[in-house]
């Protein structure tokens, strides 16, 4: 880690045309980044039922639940749009796509709200209690 | 042979059953159990039972049913036929074990193996036919793993019916024979009709026998797979030919419970190069440590992308 004096620019310019995208959180490491015949394959297999969803993604069974993002926030998918040469320069990201909810996918094990992602969104209200303004 | 139940939902496996003869619920009756499917890496894989009266095995018999490898496909179909008419004596089960069923079981994280899933098939065909009040005393079975183990296994399970388990059950018991043909029957319906639930547009159907070995299947793997999904829910992910073809064709993914070799491990493990404990330490106050209230929501802050 070396001393980072760069600054990356979030570029919103382009967030009243982008399109809501559906958003999946995979239990796994996917060693690729780029397009993916998402739908044909995945969503087209999913099942939905009452308490959760099933699919599966190399022959591994996976559960999951849709999630919203906690209220006032929304998810944003960004993109690079140029690769810097160096990690002196200045980097700026521009918003691809947006999303208010996302499906996350526990191996095998059914969804509950003891998983890390469904815990990880108290973090606004907590963090609103501690650092938000003190109302008497 | 209605197929629909199965055809509906081709993710998941599903019983078929014809109806039970009368003289099957009073009469002694002989069981034979065979599989059909076992090696293929395409399609699912059946498990079949046939059932008559131990009085009527001679008859059984004369329909001339014979091992289904050792036929054609039409002469199986012919033979099918053949046990449908005799349905005032024959009855029969079947389990289509789907592949979807059979990728995520041997996948698991407690590996569920195809034997396991075989035996407990089998065990699960026996016991309808016992729950459909088929008088069941004598049970043949084609052997799947060591015969005496498995056979002391089911003799266990189902006290006061003589059980039978042996290599090649299926040419040496007519009613074995006649269980692998209505099992092969239902396996070659299903993979010819196979339903793709991925949105595929037309698929090539010329996949051969299912069989690594055959060109025609080979061909097919290599056309139909994906960089990021790998195959659709048709191929049987845990065998060895999907694996190896992924592994070379298709983008790595690891999962958390994987066994991974020497090098990657220690490249996932992130371990530190030799150099780095001679450089100042990274990230300055060592005696900072997050919350685990951080840490198990794995919430970190962001300081650069």
């Amino acid at each position: 880690m070396s001393c980072n004096t760069s600054v990356t620019h979030l570029d919103v310019s382009s967030r009243g045309r982008v399109e809501q995208a559906p958003v999946h959180l995979m239990p796994c490491e996917i060693e690729y980044s780029g397009a993916a015949q998402v739908s044909q394959y995945f969503t087209a297999t999913t099942k939905d039922r009452k308490q959760e969803k099933t699919v599966s993604f190399r022959g591994r069974g996976l559960k999951g639940q849709e999630i919203s993002c906690p209220q006032g926030y929304t998810g944003l998918v960004l993109k690079e749009v140029n690769k810097p040469g160096s990690d002196q320069e200045d980097r700026t990201v521009r918003i691809s796509s947006m999303f208010n909810k996302l499906t996350y996918w526990n191996l095998e094990t059914p969804p509950t709200s003891d998983d890390t992602v469904v815990m990880a969104m108290d973090w606004p209200e907590v963090a609103e209690a501690i650092h938000g303004p003190i109302e008497d | 042979m209605e197929l629909s139940p199965f055809e509906a939902d081709n993710s998941v496996s599903c019983r078929l059953a014809s109806q039970v003869p009368d003289v099957c619920r009073t009469e002694d009756c002989c069981l034979g159990v065979d599989e059909a499917g076992r090696g293929p890496v395409l399609g699912p894989m059946v498990y079949g039972i046939c059932f008559c009266p131990v009085s009527k095995k001679e008859e059984l018999k004369d329909l001339k049913v014979a091992d289904s490898k050792t036929l054609t496909e039409a002469e199986r179909e012919n033979l099918f036929q053949k046990l449908d008419e005799a349905k005032s004596f024959v009855g029969w089960a079947l389990n289509i074990l789907s592949p979807n069923v059979i990728s995520t079981s041997m996948l698991q994280r407690t590996k569920y193996n195809l034997n396991a899933l075989s035996h407990d098939t089998a065990i699960g065909l026996i016991q309808f036919a016992l729950d459909s009040g088929v008088q069941l005393k004598e049970v043949y079975v084609d052997t799947v793993g060591p015969a005496e183990k498995y056979e002391e296994k089911l003799s266990h399970l189902f006290p006061g019916i003589e059980v039978t388990v042996r290599p090649k059950a299926d040419s040496l018991f007519p009613v074995v024979s006649a269980a692998s043909i209505c099992a092969k029957v239902a396996r070659d319906r299903v993979v010819e009709n196979w339903k793709f639930t991925e949105d595929l547009g037309e698929v090539d159907t010329d996949y051969g026998s299912g069989y690594p070995n055959d060109p025609k299947t080979k061909a097919w793997l290599l056309k139909y797979l994906d960089p990021v999904f790998g195959y659709p829910q048709f191929v049987r992910f845990s065998w060895s030919t999907a694996q190896t073809l992924m592994d070379s064709k298709a983008v790595a993914v690891c999962w958390d419970d994987d066994e991974e070799d020497g090098e990657r491990a220690a490249k996932r493990q992130n371990n530190r190069s030799m150099l780095s404990f001679f450089s100042a330490p990274a990230g300055g106050d060592k005696s900072h440590q997050t919350h685990h209230f951080f840490t198990e929501r794995r919430l970190r802050s962001l300081n650069s992308l």
